[in-house]
């Protein structure tokens, strides 16, 4: 049975004159493209054979139209005009490749196949793929590494500053990559393209980055080196498929940074010397491409703080050892200073607010200048003194400063309270560097006490402030909960007062009574006996009687070493009033009976009962009292030391006392006699020193204990690591303190050391 | 005797009283401290010092409230812990003698 059925050799002469149309990019009319689909649907439907004819006959065409274009592109002999002709025939070639398959669609329908395969027909168009593999062959397979050379030749002469068609380049590259053997195989491209771009760019750097710092130098070089390696990174983004880009970074930093790496690095001190913050920018910029590059310029950095600080303060020691505000703005200037180059510099980044906060550390607790000598008795467990390494007198100065600024002194009346409020907050950030936060506590506390006994605060509120903000910085909760226990107690001290005011007549007007609970305020302190003038020797047990009645179960104890007042002393001169401690007083008052005597010390001490040191103390308040030209007090031994008072040195009062203002004799005038003696003892400065020791240890102990408890097993280094972290806003513990408290623990069977590894240790319950 | 007659009961009175004298007294602050009138500072119970509150009363912040309690035996605690040991065993914890509160602080 024979059919007339359409053959392929029907359709083709019209399908071949619309195909040529298109390979040339000539005008194909909406009707001929059409029809070309149609023509190819038919042929498929009717003829068996047509598949493999169409796509014979396809071939032959293209191949005839490539030969073509072979012709016009190899005869030119030039390579710059080789690659332009290629180029040119390359675009148009390939526009006409993502065309022409369209109408061949049919061709690649597998029959027993479901439609859904149309997604993996633009990967495997073969209509294309033939197009592509004949171009290759034909063409570019002879001369792509001519093609290739002229490409990089043109990359180089733009990186010499010549403008050229940047489609040239694009198109050697779009070769490359789409006459692979298939779509996703970009390996002829990887290894002939992307390899030769690379390979120049390094070699072209190499030699310019040499000639660059040979002829600029090192800081000219790095803006050079910086805008280079943008301008490669936008070059590569236009040559280059875009996962090639990694590659070209890695070989541009290579060549441009780390090949230079140490020369850039040679400028970095003398930057941070000269506070030259753009270019240590441009600089942390460069290297922090590098892995590890920007370590050693955390070096020189954390170096130049440390010896800067150290500096500083070792050439104005002498003021700053005596002057807590000078010394707190010498560190504070140091912060500021470095603290804006660490944020202009290197744009506040971690790494580099670390280095920072190292260096800060290192200066505020060093001890080349200021040293504090902690040391215990031999009362502690194993009966052996315990003496600790000197520490940085940092804390103690930050406290006396706090003080000064709480207190109401020249200082804090000078200062409005926003600037008081700025200053507190600046000492509060020092602190924060201060490894023995125990020590600042510790005077802290003592000027608070003294603050709150003497009625001398520049500002309850601003006092109770600056306890929430030792808690914001976090000074262990125990401590800051004791601070505010001292207000609560004043305040409840206070009305106790009126209360007993209000009970008394007469002698209440002159008398005011601070009855405090000693566990808030001085746990243990030594008290000192002192003779006290008759009238208010009497009122001791009115007080008490009072106080009874109020209150069950309660001793009370009188801390005259804290108790003060206010005397008149009259002369020809004219009447002053004194501010005074009891002790003060009670020397003073010695003279009431004999006005004009000359007394010795020796008597002076039987009459105010007051022990040896305390009492030349007084006296020395007395005598050489700094403020005044005319002491209240004079003797007969010259003014060098209280060591020379011997007991029968004479004292007598000073009948031409007067105070005098602006040059001028005064009839009355208040003077405070109180000054800077402490409302403390000196034997319990002794005993606080101390007392930081005994705690330190005991808080070791106890810190040592809970991680045992906790790990039951641990080596030597993880638990110093642990301690350090427990006890971080107290203090640092030395190696030798733990190693004697882990000795003194392991002897109380609270652990033990493994025993096949000395360096382990075992929790013992 | 007082420093002053009760007549004069202000302090400018006060000076001219005194005015014979080389230093007379304006003023007076006195201090002293209160503790709680025991053997042992610590209470057995809670073994924090009696003088601080005991740990329940810190956390509440109550520390004004916690009072020491004193036994016929002369013992003493924390009013708090006491209160609590007794609903166990009401004998003391230090001599094993029969609790009597003898007093409570205030
Ligand atoms: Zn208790
Ligand atoms: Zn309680
Ligand atoms: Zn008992």
């Amino acid at each position: 049975m024979t059919k007339i059925t359409p053959q392929f050799e029907d359709y083709w002469p019209s399908m071949q004159q619309a195909i040529s149309k298109l390979l040339h990019q000539l005008d194909v009319s909406k009707l001929e493209w059409q029809e070309l689909f149609w023509n190819v649907h038919n042929v498929l439907q009717w003829d068996e054979k047509a598949k493999d004819k169409l796509q014979d006959a396809l071939h032959r065409d293209v191949l005839e139209f490539i030969s073509e274009a072979q012709s016009t592109v190899l005869s030119h002999h030039d390579d710059q005009s080789l690659l332009k002709a290629y180029v040119a025939a390359w675009s148009k070639f390939f526009v006409q490749c993502n065309y022409l398959p369209l109408p061949f669609a049919p061709l690649m329908t597998n029959p027993n196949k479901s439609s859904n395969t149309k997604n993996t027909i633009n990967e495997e168009n073969i209509v294309r793929k033939l197009m592509y593999s004949s171009w290759n062959e034909n063409i570019f397979s002879n001369i792509k590494h001519r093609l290739q050379d002229s490409a990089m030749k043109l990359v180089h002469a733009e990186r010499n500053g010549e403008a050229f068609d940047t489609q040239l380049v694009i198109g050697v590259r779009e070769s490359f990559v789409n006459l692979g053997s298939n779509a996703n195989d970009k390996s002829i491209y990887i290894e002939n393209f992307e390899k030769a771009y690379i390979e120049s760019t390094e070699s072209f750097y190499h030699s310019k980055a040499a000639e660059y710092l040979l002829s600029y130098g090192v800081q000219s070089y790095m803006v050079w080196a910086d805008s280079k390696l943008k301008e490669e990174s936008t070059r590569g983004a236009k040559y280059l498929e875009p996962f090639s880009l990694p590659a070209l970074n890695d070989t541009c930093v290579r060549v441009l940074v780390t090949n230079n790496k140490d020369l850039i690095l040679s400028e970095c001190l003398g930057m941070i010397q000269g506070n030259n913050t753009n270019k240590l920018n441009l600089m942390f910029k460069l290297l922090d491409r590098i892995e590890e590059g920007v370590e050693p310029m955390l070096n020189y950095l954390e170096e130049h703080i440390v010896n800067q600080g150290l500096a500083d303060i070792m050439a104005s020691a002498e003021i700053i050892t005596q002057d807590s505000e000078k010394y707190v703005e010498k560190l504070l200037n140091l912060f500021t200073k470095y603290s804006t180059l660490v944020k202009e510099a290197f744009n506040d980044d971690p790494r580099f607010l670390t280095a920072r906060d190292k260096a800060f550390k290192q200066v505020v607790n060093d001890t080349s200048v200021f040293k504090l000598e902690l040391a215990s008795r031999p009362k502690m467990n194993n009966g052996q003194a315990t003496k600790l390494p000197p520490e940085s007198r940092c804390p103690e100065m930050l406290a006396n400063f706090c003080d000064m600024l709480l207190r109401k002194t020249p200082l804090s009346r000078r200062l409005t309270s926003e600037e008081i409020e700025i200053k507190l907050k600046e000492v509060l950030l020092v602190l924060k560097y201060v490894v023995n936060k125990d020590v600042f506590m510790r005077y802290h506390k003592a000027h608070l006490t003294r603050r709150l006994i003497l009625d001398s605060s520049a500002d309850n509120e601003k006092e109770e402030n600056m306890v929430e903000w030792l808690r914001e910085v976090g000074v262990p909760a125990d401590f800051v909960n004791k601070l505010a226990r001292m207000f609560q107690d004043i305040k409840v001290s206070e009305d106790l007062n009126q209360q007993f005011k209000n009970s008394q007549n007469g002698t209440s007007e002159i008398i005011n009574i601070k009855i405090l609970n000693v566990g808030a305020w001085a746990r243990g302190s030594e008290r000192v006996q002192v003779s006290l003038p008759l009238e208010l020797e009497d009122f001791i047990p009115e007080v008490e009687e009072f106080y009874k009645k109020k209150h069950s179960g309660r001793k009370l104890q009188w801390y005259h070493h804290m108790s003060n007042g206010t005397i008149c002393f009259s002369n020809q001169y004219g009447r002053y009033d004194l501010d005074v401690t009891t002790f003060q007083m009670a020397v003073l008052f010695t003279w009431n009976e004999r006005p004009t005597d000359k007394i010795s010390f020796e008597n002076i001490r039987l009459a105010s009962e007051l022990p040896d040191a305390e009492l030349r103390r007084t006296l020395w308040s007395l005598v050489a009292f700094p403020k005044v030209k005319t002491q209240i007090i004079l003797c007969d031994v010259p003014l060098k030391s209280m060591k020379d008072f011997t007991d029968t040195t004479l004292f007598w009062v000073n009948q031409d006392f007067h105070l005098i203002k602006n040059g001028k004799p005064q009839r009355r005038g208040k003077l405070n006699l109180i000054g800077r003696l402490q409302l403390s003892t000196e034997k319990s400065v002794e005993e606080d020193n101390e007392k930081i020791v005994q705690l330190r240890i005991l808080r070791t102990q106890e810190a040592i204990v809970k991680i045992m408890k906790m790990r039951k097993r641990i080596t030597n280094a993880q638990l110093q690591t642990e301690l350090v972290e427990i006890l971080k806003n107290m203090f640092l513990p030395s190696k030798k303190m733990i190693k004697e408290q882990i000795e003194w623990l392991i002897e109380q069977k609270y652990m033990r050391r493994d025993d096949d590894n000395i360096g382990v240790f075992i929790y013992m319950a | 005797m007082t420093v002053n007659n009760n007549n004069n009961n202000n302090s400018s009175n006060a000076d001219s009283s005194n005015n014979n004298k080389l230093f007379s007294l304006k003023k007076w602050n006195a201090v002293a401290m209160w503790s709680w009138d025991v053997v042992s500072d610590t209470c057995a119970i809670c073994r924090v010092i009696l003088m601080d509150a005991c740990l329940r009363c810190q956390a509440d912040n109550k520390q004004d409230d916690c009072v020491a309690v004193w036994g016929e035996c002369n013992h003493s605690f924390h009013n708090c812990c006491m209160s609590l040991w007794v609903q166990q065993n009401n004998r003391c914890p230090l001599c094993q003698q029969e609790w009597i509160v003898q007093r409570i602080g205030k």
